[in-house]
C-alpha cells in the first residue's frame, strides 16, 4: 500500500480513480447483465419442421392465446392490431420469426428479438392461418426455397431426463452432435447455393442501392426514418426474412412483390447485401461498425489529434515551479 | 593556439565559398539562434504543417495511378466482388490503388486520415490564437491568411473526397451542386459551367482533380509559406512570465533545442497518422461501390470539417422559400449553404478589426492574453464554438437519432432551438467562469496559495496556512492587463447634460455601447500588492507566534 500512499496526492490521482471506478462499473455491469445470446439459446428449439408435419389444432390454440387479443379471433383485426386475412403467410412468418410479433406495445415499432415460440409452433400457426383465416390465396406465400436460419446446436441437444443411464445419454449427445454437424453442412450448402447462385453483382448492387439503401443504409446497418421510426439493420436477417420483408412490406417498408422485383432479381439483391456484409474489412482491423464519416471524424479528433497534442504537451513539459 | 576548434579544411572551403556569396554564416547564425517560446499550445500549428507535408507526399504517390476520368469501364481486377460492374475509370483506378498497388491501400488511408487531422489541427491552432489574443496587432494579416488557409483546406478536402467517384463522393458533389443551384439568377449557369452540362456529366472529376492536385494546393502552399515568413519575422507570441515582455522573447533557441523537438514531433505526428491508417478503416470505397445518379444511401455524411454546413442545411426550415416571376428562391438552401458559412468565416476574418475598433487599442502585442483576462472575447469564442459545434452535431442527426433511439424530427427541433439558445448560454457561462478565475487570481496574488496544512492556534482557532506563490506565478498573476477602450475616455455627456460629439453620431453610439459591453465586469487588480493579504499575514504571524511558545 505504500506505493499508493506515496502517489495519492499526485495531480493525476483523481483522474485515475475516476477511470478505474468507471471501468469497474462497466466491466461489472457487462458481466452480470443478461445478453441476448443467452436469451436466444434458451428460446430457440426444435429443428425446422417440414410443412406437411403440422398440427392445425395446435396452431389454433397458439393463435387464440397469442394473437387473437389484438387481431381478433377470426384475424379480422381490432383496435390494436390490423386485419390479417389478406397479409399472407410470408408476413406471419416474418413477423413471428424475427420476434416482432407478438408485440408488447402495439403503438411502438418493434425491434428484432428472439422468437418467442418454437419452429414447430410457428409452422402449426401458419398452417392454421392458411386454413382458417387467410382469404383464399391472398398475400405472399412463405418462400420455402430461400434459406432460413442456421441450425443451432441446442436444437439437437437431448435432455438428460429422457435417458436412464449415463452411457445412453452420452451416446445420444454424440449422435446429436453428428446430426447438428450434418444439418449445418446441409444448411451451408443450401445457403451457398442460394447466395453464389447469383453472380450478377451489377444487378444486385443497382437493385439494392436504388430500392433499399436509402433506408437500410449502404451496408444494411439501418437508419433513421421520419416520425420516430427507423429502418432496422439487416445483418442478422436470413435470406428468407429479407425475401419475406420484401413481399410483405412490414411497418413503414414498401412492398416489393415478385411482379416488381422478380424472384431471380431478389436473389441477386439478397446475395449482394449478404456478400457485402460478409466482406472482410480490408482497411484495418477496426471497421468502426461501418458507420462511416461520423465515426471517422470522432476517431480523428479523440484519438488522432488528442494523441498528437498529448505528445506536444509531453515534449514541451518542464519542471513546474512548485507553489 | 586558439581555444575554438577549427572545422576541417574541406568543410571550411565549402563554407567560405557559400558565405562569400550569400552571407550564409550571418543569416544562419541569426536564424539558428532564433528563440521559440516553450509551450505546447505553440506546437498546434506545427501539427497542421506536418500533416500538410504528409498530404503532399502521399498525394504525389496517389497521382501516379489515379485516373481522373469518367469514362465508363467494366471492372475486371483483383477485387473480385465487383468484377463485371460498370464504373468510371476514376473509381476503377482507385480500386487499383487499393488492391493492385503495393502499399497503395495504406497510403490512401494515410492521405485520408492526414486530411482529417490537418483540418482538425488548423481548428485547434486557430482557437489557441483566438483565445490568447495572438491575432492582435501586429499579427492581423497572418490571422487573415490563416482564415484563408482554413477555408481553402475545407474546399480541398471536399474535392478530394469527391475524386474516387464512389457512392459518398457522388452524393457530396450532388449537395455542392444543389447549393450552387440555389444562387438566384446565376445558379444554373454556374452549375452548367462547372459540370460542363447536366449533373453529373463527364467532366466534373477531371475538373475537381485539377483543383485538388494543382490549383488549391498551390494556393495553400503559397499561403503557408507566407504565414511562416510572417511568423518568422514577427516571432511567436508568448505567455506572460518573468522576463517575457512585448520586447523580449524567452524560450529555446532554434538550434539545437527546438529543431530536435520539432523534428521529433514530425515523426510522432506521422506515427499517429500511420498508426490510425494501419489499423482503422477509413472511407472504404471498395465496400461503397461506384456512384450512379440513381443510387442513394442513408447514414452517409461528409468528412467532419463539412459537417457544420451539412448540419445547417439539415435543420434550416423551408418557411422562407418564395417564388418570384415563376422562379423559386430557396432561402432554405441559400441561407444555410452560403450565408451561415459566410457568417462563420466572415466573422473570423473581421474579429481582429472589430476588437481593435471597439477598444481603440493600436499598440503592438507580443505577450499573449490569458483567456480569463479577456472575458468578453473568451465568451464570444465559446459562443462561436457552441454554434459551430451544434451545427456540426446536427449534421449527423440521423446517426444520433438511430444510435440513441431519438426521433429524427425531435433532433431537428432540438437543434433548431439549441443553435440559437446555446451560443448565448455558452457566452454567459464562459464569461462567468473567466470572472471567477480572475477573482481567484486576485485572491491568490494577495494571499498566496492554500497549502493544505491546517493548524490549530493556541486560542483554539483553526487556520489554513497560506504560502507564498513562486516568483513566476506571481509574475503571471500580476500581468493581468486592464481592459479599456478609447471610446470611454470621455463621458457620454458633460455635467451640463450636453452629449459629446462622438456619441451623437450613430457609429459613435454603437462603438460606445460595444466598448461598454467589452470592458465592463472585469475584476480590478488595481492597488493589489502581491502577498500583502490579511490572510497570509495573519497565518504566518500566527504560526510564528505559535512556534515561539
Amino acid at each position: 500500500m505504500k506505493w499508493i500512499t506515496a502517489r495519492r496526492r499526485h495531480p493525476l490521482a483523481g483522474y485515475v480513480v475516476v477511470i478505474l471506478a468507471l471501468a469497474l462499473f462497466g466491466v461489472g455491469y457487462a458481466a452480470v447483465a443478461p445478453t441476448s445470446d443467452q436469451a436466444q439459446a434458451q428460446t430457440l428449439a426444435a429443428d425446422a419442421p417440414s410443412p406437411e408435419d403440422v398440427d392445425v389444432a395446435e396452431g389454433k390454440t397458439i393463435f387464440d392465446q397469442t394473437c387473437a387479443s389484438c387481431h381478433g379471433l377470426d384475424g379480422s383485426g381490432g383496435e390494436f392490431g390490423p386485419d390479417l386475412r389478406d397479409v399472407g403467410p410470408a408476413a406471419i412468418d416474418f413477423q413471428v420469426s424475427t420476434g416482432r410479433m407478438p408485440s408488447m406495445n402495439p403503438d411502438a415499432q418493434m425491434p428484432r428479438k428472439p422468437m418467442v415460440m418454437t419452429e414447430q409452433e410457428l409452422a402449426d400457426l401458419i398452417a392454421y392461418y392458411n386454413e382458417s383465416i387467410r382469404n383464399d390465396g391472398s398475400g405472399a406465400d412463405v418462400p420455402y426455397d430461400v434459406p432460413d436460419i442456421e441450425p443451432h446446436p441446442d436444437d439437437f441437444a437431448p435432455l438428460r431426463s429422457d435417458f436412464d443411464s449415463e452411457e445412453a445419454y452420452e451416446e445420444a449427445v454424440e449422435e446429436a452432435e453428428a446430426e447438428y454437424q450434418a444439418a449445418l453442412e446441409d444448411y451451408q450448402a443450401e445457403y451457398d447455393a442460394y447466395i453464389s447462385g447469383a453472380d450478377d453483382t451489377e444487378m444486385g448492387m443497382r437493385l439494392y442501392l436504388t430500392n433499399c439503401a436509402h433506408c437500410h443504409g449502404w451496408s444494411g446497418g439501418g437508419g433513421a426514418l421520419t416520425d420516430g421510426r427507423w429502418a432496422p439493420e439487416i445483418h442478422e436477417s436470413t435470406p428468407r426474412e429479407i425475401y419475406e420483408a420484401m413481399v410483405s412490406g412490414p411497418g413503414a417498408m414498401p412492398m416489393f412483390s415478385d411482379g416488381v422485383i422478380a424472384p431471380e432479381e431478389k436473389q441477386e439483391l439478397i446475395s449482394y447485401v449478404k456478400t457485402l456484409q460478409a466482406e472482410p474489412d480490408a482497411g484495418g482491423i477496426f471497421n468502426l461498425q461501418r458507420v462511416g464519416q461520423v465515426a471517422e471524424g470522432l476517431i480523428g479528433w479523440v484519438v488522432g489529434l488528442a494523441l498528437i497534442v498529448a505528445c506536444a504537451i509531453w515534449i514541451t513539459a518542464k519542471q513546474r515551479a512548485h507553489d | 593556439m586558439s581555444k575554438t576548434t577549427q572545422a576541417p579544411k574541406a568543410l571550411r572551403g565549402v563554407g567560405n565559398f557559400i558565405d562569400d556569396r550569400f552571407h550564409a554564416a550571418k543569416m544562419g547564425e541569426k536564424n539558428l539562434r532564433k528563440v521559440f517560446p516553450n509551450h505546447w499550445s505553440f506546437m498546434l500549428g506545427e501539427i497542421a504543417l506536418y500533416s500538410f507535408i504528409i498530404l503532399l507526399l502521399t498525394g504525389v504517390f496517389l497521382t501516379l495511378w489515379f485516373k481522373p476520368s469518367m469514362i465508363e469501364v467494366v471492372y475486371d481486377g483483383p477485387y473480385e466482388r465487383l468484377n463485371g460492374v460498370v464504373m468510371s475509370e476514376a473509381y476503377a483506378s482507385t480500386l487499383h490503388i487499393d488492391f493492385a498497388v503495393r502499399g497503395g491501400f495504406l497510403v490512401r488511408q494515410i492521405h485520408h486520415w492526414a486530411a482529417l487531422i490537418f483540418v482538425a489541427s488548423l481548428v485547434v491552432h486557430m482557437l489557441r490564437v483566438f483565445f490568447t489574443g495572438a491575432f492582435r496587432k501586429p499579427r492581423e494579416i497572418n490571422w487573415l491568411i490563416g482564415v484563408a488557409i482554413f477555408t481553402l483546406a475545407m474546399l480541398e478536402g471536399l474535392f478530394g473526397y469527391s475524386l474516387p467517384d464512389d457512392l459518398p463522393s457522388g452524393m457530396g458533389v450532388r449537395i455542392l451542386q444543389g447549393v450552387m443551384l440555389a444562387l438566384p439568377l446565376v445558379g444554373t449557369y454556374i452549375s452548367m459551367f462547372l459540370f460542363g452540362g447536366e449533373f453529373p456529366g463527364e467532366d466534373i472529376i477531371t475538373r475537381l482533380y485539377m483543383l485538388h492536385v494543382l490549383a488549391i494546393p498551390a494556393l495553400l502552399l503559397g499561403l503557408i509559406v507566407a504565414h511562416f515568413m510572417i511568423l518568422w519575422h514577427q516571432k511567436h507570441t508568448q505567455y506572460p512570465g518573468p522576463g517575457k515582455t512585448d520586447k523580449t522573447v524567452v524560450g529555446t533557441p532554434m538550434f539545437p533545442g527546438f529543431a530536435v523537438k520539432a523534428g521529433g514531433f514530425f515523426f510522432f505526428t506521422f506515427a499517429v497518422i500511420a498508426g490510425l491508417s494501419a489499423f482503422v478503416q477509413i472511407n472504404p470505397i471498395h465496400l461503397f461501390g461506384p456512384f450512379t445518379p440513381t443510387s442513394i444511401t442513408s447514414g452517409l455524411q461528409p468528412d467532419w470539417y463539412m459537417g457544420f454546413m451539412e448540419g445547417s442545411l439539415r435543420i434550416f426550415p423551408n418557411w422562407f422559400d418564395f417564388q418570384i416571376f415563376g422562379y423559386a428562391v430557396p432561402i432554405g438552401v441559400l441561407v444555410p449553404g452560403l450565408v451561415i458559412p459566410g457568417i462563420v468565416f466572415g466573422g473570423l476574418g473581421a474579429w481582429p478589426f472589430l476588437e481593435q475598433w471597439i477598444t481603440g487599442d493600436k499598440r503592438a502585442h507580443n505577450v499573449a492574453d490569458r483567456p480569463r483576462n479577456a472575458p468578453v472575447r473568451t465568451g464570444v469564442g465559446a459562443a462561436g464554438i457552441t454554434f459551430y459545434g451544434l451545427l456540426w452535431l446536427a449534421g449527423s442527426n440521423d446517426i444520433l437519432s438511430e444510435t440513441f433511439s431519438i426521433s429524427l424530427y425531435v433532433t431537428t427541433y432540438i437543434f433548431r432551438v439549441l443553435v440559437i439558445v446555446g451560443p448565448f448560454v455558452a457566452y454567459f457561462v464562459a464569461k462567468r467562469i473567466c470572472l471567477g478565475l480572475q477573482r481567484r487570481d486576485r485572491e491568490s496574488l494577495e494571499h498566496g496559495y492554500e497549502s493544505g496544512i491546517i493548524q490549530q492556534l493556541p486560542s483554539g482557532e483553526f487556520i489554513e496556512v497560506h504560502k507564498r506563490n513562486s516568483e513566476e506565478t506571481t509574475e503571471v498573476l500580476a500581468s493581468k492587463p486592464e481592459i479599456t477602450s478609447t471610446a470611454l475616455t470621455e463621458p457620454a455627456a458633460d455635467d451640463k447634460g450636453v452629449r459629446n460629439p462622438e456619441s451623437r453620431k450613430a457609429k459613435g453610439r454603437i462603438r460606445r455601447a460595444l466598448a461598454e459591453w467589452y470592458t465592463k465586469d472585469n475584476v480590478s487588480f488595481e492597488g493589489v500588492e502581491p502577498h500583502t493579504g490579511h490572510h497570509l499575514h495573519h497565518s504566518e504571524e500566527a504560526v510564528k507566534e505559535h512556534a515561539s511558545h
